[in-house]
């Protein structure tokens, strides 16, 4: 067989999505006997000319990051989203809740921009992608089954069904018995809820599911007692198809 | 747990049965630990759930209905199929055997659900890696008590007589022990072998109370169900539910199952493995092209009952749910078996008894507009119905004299807008007798129209013959006139008409005015000599010499006593019929016209539903549909 001829690369992001990867340690040694890592700015300064697969993680924010994932994408046969800022802009999308001044200031104590900023976006709003591997930060698990998929040549598939599912398999309490709201019912699965099994609630980093049963949902909220708009409020960390696409689709 | 006092039952007499206290099943559970994998109910992280037991200190015995089900142990969600490897030559590995395994603690609804595992895979080409599984187990069932989300006692399974090797009954110091099987006891020979049987096992029969109830018999179930496919309640529920499919993954006996291959590190082999599948998800119907054929959640939430309750009741005579309870109790929606099934079943009640009962037995009363005396025997009245009524020729109405009963009588006057009939009734026994004592003006009780008439469509265009024998023109002239009525729209129409006496002839005045005139071509015979119109003396098949008509393009339709078919049939299928476009009067005595009462069946076929007007092609096969 072929070796497939795989990079990593990385726009605005905290790289723990390719800290993961590395993370799998045993399990990576033995993926570099299938593949050929070509680049990996965490593990390597060699730079490749064509790809099979390009791993893309972090949003798009800065204008030069656009000019860059144009190039990766030139070059590259399947590129795939690395995790929620890649994959839905991710946390990167608070920022779109403040005024940029704000944000300056808030972070760095002055008011004037540092350097140039856009919108942060997913980079299917800049570029054609061609899958996704979902999650803050993805799972390492659900990455190396995507890899050993797109190497077999198989139609990449992420579970469509909530985090609920999960939830059962694994024989948790509900967050929701335990009165405290979560978003795994609108959350797409594939994690083994693991912020459940940590004593969290799922706070929606995956993504929602392709059909997400707002209505339903909401209602479950408020037989509980909850204010929907308070509880999305203080949940909501990551975007949600509701709350608009206005700048993040695709050209 | 309420006992109640002097109820017991009696062991099985044929295997024995032992008491053992705390530490001796402690140490059974210890001694079984070395030879088996032992799985039971277990604290793991924050809730109680099944696991493997490496101490007997570990199994918990007394535990609530909420533990998730013990169907992981027999049936998990990720199971290997097999193994293969890639490279050059696919290699299919064979599997090892599974170990000898037990399952500790499965209450009286989860030994049930494993009976409805065996049930739908098992049956046909038995699925053996469950069934490798399910023969590498024992299963040690344990009393219960229910929750306020169980329903077991309205399901028959809050106890369990069989599906067990061993059933702990709990005692003050102990467990009384009960095997089920020989595997069972000589479990309890082997490992707590220094406890002597129990000489005569007595078990207090214990009362169990379950909040939530069907409001019916589990029977009805499943036609209940039938009745409500388009209910709207579905709608509501589908509104309500956030397709999670918590219901089916805590489910005892939701086996549904995806297939997928899980690849090795070095992509050089892998493993096919199932996983549990769920019919609520929104990829469980989709094919290839995305079509999904059960999009909406509404649809599936109603699959789901219906495979529990209606599908799988009718293939085994079991629900297939055991009243666990589960999925209600962990449903975020709040969506609750016996809420649905007792609202649905209460909805359709209410619906059957809007109207009193008997109320489809009850006639509608109408008004006798004229009697005209046809013959000796025949008279023929003309109705006020007390509302509209729609039919097609060859339909029948259910006609009653209070006190004497009720008869078929079939519509002697076309279809049309207007609210009135025409009926020929026979005077005949005392029923018909006093029908024909009715005056103008006079009421009679009136039921229908029943039954399947002629299919008009497939006559149009086409050339039509009509073949009537005695009282069988009564049918004939509902057709005819309903032709006569559209002349231009069909080819040739022939009547031929057969009596015994010329003097027996129906609608004489109707007779002369269509011989007469150039609508269609009257032939007709009689038995018994007579010098008029030119009547053919003999019988009717007399009458299809020089039959001049082309069998592609015409269509037949046969009314007369049953005899007449044995000779006419042939007549026309040597003219060339094809046997969809013979049609036949086969009137019964339609009793109920709803058909229930059995009485018009034909073999196994109702005529008060499916006709009196069959296609020759529908009823050939039926040994009872002519007189032979």
């Amino acid at each position: 067989m072929n070796r497939k001829r795989v990079g990593f690369f990385d726009l605005t992001g905290c790289e723990g999505c390719q800290l993961t990867v590395l993370n799998l340690e045993e399990q990576l040694l033995d993926l570099l006997e299938v593949i050929d890592l070509v680049e990996f700015r965490e593990l390597m300064q060699d730079q490749a000319e064509r790809l099979d697969i390009a791993f893309v993680e972090g949003s798009v924010v800065k204008p030069a990051e656009e000019e860059r994932l144009r190039a990766i994408r030139a070059k590259s046969e399947r590129l795939i989203a690395l995790g929620a800022c890649a994959a839905t802009g991710g946390i990167n999308r608070l920022a779109t809740l403040h005024a940029p001044d704000h944000l300056w200031s808030s972070s760095f104590g002055r008011s004037e921009p540092l350097w140039e900023m856009g919108t942060p976006r997913p980079l299917a709003a800049v570029v054609p992608i061609d899958g996704e591997v979902p999650g803050c930060p993805i799972d390492g698990r659900e990455f190396v089954s995507i890899l050993q998929g797109l190497l077999m040549g198989q139609e990449l598939e992420i579970p469509t069904f909530p985090v609920c599912a999960e939830c059962k398999l694994a024989e948790l309490p509900c967050s929701f018995e335990q009165g405290a709201p979560c978003l795994g019912p609108l959350t797409r699965s594939g994690c083994g809820a693991v912020c459940i099994r940590g004593g969290d609630v799922c706070r929606g980093c995956r993504g929602e599911v392709d059909n997400p049963r707002s209505g339903p949902y909401h209602r479950i909220l408020e037989e509980h007692g909850w204010q929907v708009e308070q509880v999305l409020a203080e949940l909501r960390i990551y975007p949600h198809q509701a709350d608009g696409d206005d700048d993040a689709a695709a050209d | 747990m309420s006992a109640k006092g002097t109820a017991r039952t009696s062991g099985s007499p044929e295997f024995a049965w032992r008491r053992l206290g705390h530490l001796e099943l402690d140490l059974f559970v210890g001694s079984l630990l070395n030879d088996y994998q032992v799985f039971g109910v277990r604290q793991q992280r924050a809730r109680l759930g099944y696991a493997e037991i490496n101490d007997p200190s570990e199994l918990i015995l007394d535990f609530p209905p909420r533990v998730h089900s013990p169907k992981k142990c027999l049936f998990p969600n990720w199971e290997k199929l097999f193994r293969f490897r890639l490279g050059g030559k696919v290699l299919l590995e064979t599997e090892a055997q599974i170990p000898p395994r037990i399952v500790f603690g499965l209450h009286p609804c989860d030994l049930h659900a494993v009976r409805i595992l065996d049930d739908c895979l098992l049956e046909g080409e038995a699925d053996s890696t469950y069934r490798s599984k399910r023969e590498a187990t024992l299963l040690v069932g344990v009393e219960c008590q229910p929750d306020e989300y169980c329903f077991c006692t309205s399901l028959g399974t809050d106890r369990a007589v069989a599906g067990f090797d061993l059933f702990l009954h709990q005692q003050e110091d102990g467990y009384l022990v009960q095997p089920g099987s020989r595997r069972g006891e000589r479990l309890l020979e082997r490992y707590a072998s220094r406890v002597t049987p129990v000489a005569d096992p007595q078990v207090p029969r214990q009362e169990k109370r379950a909040r939530r109830q069907l409001r019916f018999p589990v029977e009805s179930l499943a036609p209940l169900l039938g009745d409500v496919y388009e209910h709207e309640h579905w709608t509501e529920i589908g509104g309500r539910c956030v397709g999670c499919g918590a219901c089916n993954l805590l489910c005892p006996t939701c086996y549904c199952f995806n297939v997928h291959d899980a690849l090795d590190l070095d992509l050089q082999g892998g493993e096919r493995v199932r996983t549990w599948d769920s019919c609520q998800f929104d990829q469980f119907t989709q094919v290839s092209g995305g079509n999904n054929f059960r999009p909406d959640q509404s649809d599936r939430q109603r699959h789901r009952f219906f495979r529990k309750y209606k599908y799988l009741w009718e293939k085994h005579q079991r629900t297939a749910c055991v009243g666990c309870g589960r999925c209600a109790r962990e449903c975020l929606a709040g969506i609750d078996n016996t809420e649905v099934l007792n609202h649905l079943f209460a909805d359709q009640l209410a619906q059957e008894t809007k109207s009193s009962p008997g109320a489809e037995y009850q006639p509608l009363l109408a008004e006798v507009l004229a009697v005209e005396q046809l013959t000796e025997r025949e008279k023929m009245f003309r109705l006020r119905l007390p509302e509209p009524i729609s039919f097609s020729p060859g339909m029948f109405m259910e006609v009653s004299v209070f006190g004497l009963g009720e008869a078929p009588l079939t519509i002697a006057s076309p279809p049309s807008q207007q609210r009135e009939i025409e009926l020929v009734v026979r005077s005949k026994g005392g029923l018909t007798q006093a029908l024909h004592r009715l005056k103008p003006g006079d009421s009679v009780g009136i039921r229908g129209p029943f039954g399947n008439g002629f299919p008009i469509d497939e006559f149009l265009g086409r050339d039509v013959l009509l073949v009537a024998g005695g009282l069988g023109l009564v049918t004939l002239r509902s057709l005819l006139l309903k032709i006569l009525d559209r002349r231009e729209e069909f080819g040739r129409v022939i009547l031929l008409y057969g009596a015994g006496r010329v003097v027996d002839y129906l609608f004489q005045q109707d007779l002369k005015r269509w011989h007469q005139g150039d609508e269609l071509d009257c032939r007709f015979s009689a038995r018994e000599f007579a010098h008029q119109w030119g009547v053919t003396v003999g019988d009717i098949s007399l009458l299809f010499r020089d039959l001049d008509l082309n069998p592609i393009r015409s269509v037949a339709a046969i009314s007369g006593p049953a005899g007449m078919y044995r000779h006419v049939n042939p007549l026309l299928f040597q003219l060339g019929f094809s046997e969809e476009r013979v049609f036949l009067n086969l009137e019964r005595h339609m009793k109920c016209g709803l058909g229930k009462c059995g009485r018009c069946q034909i073999n196994d076929i109702c005529v008060c539903q499916s006709g009196p007007i069959f296609p020759y092609r529908d009823v050939r096969h039926l040994r009872e549909a002519i007189e032979r």
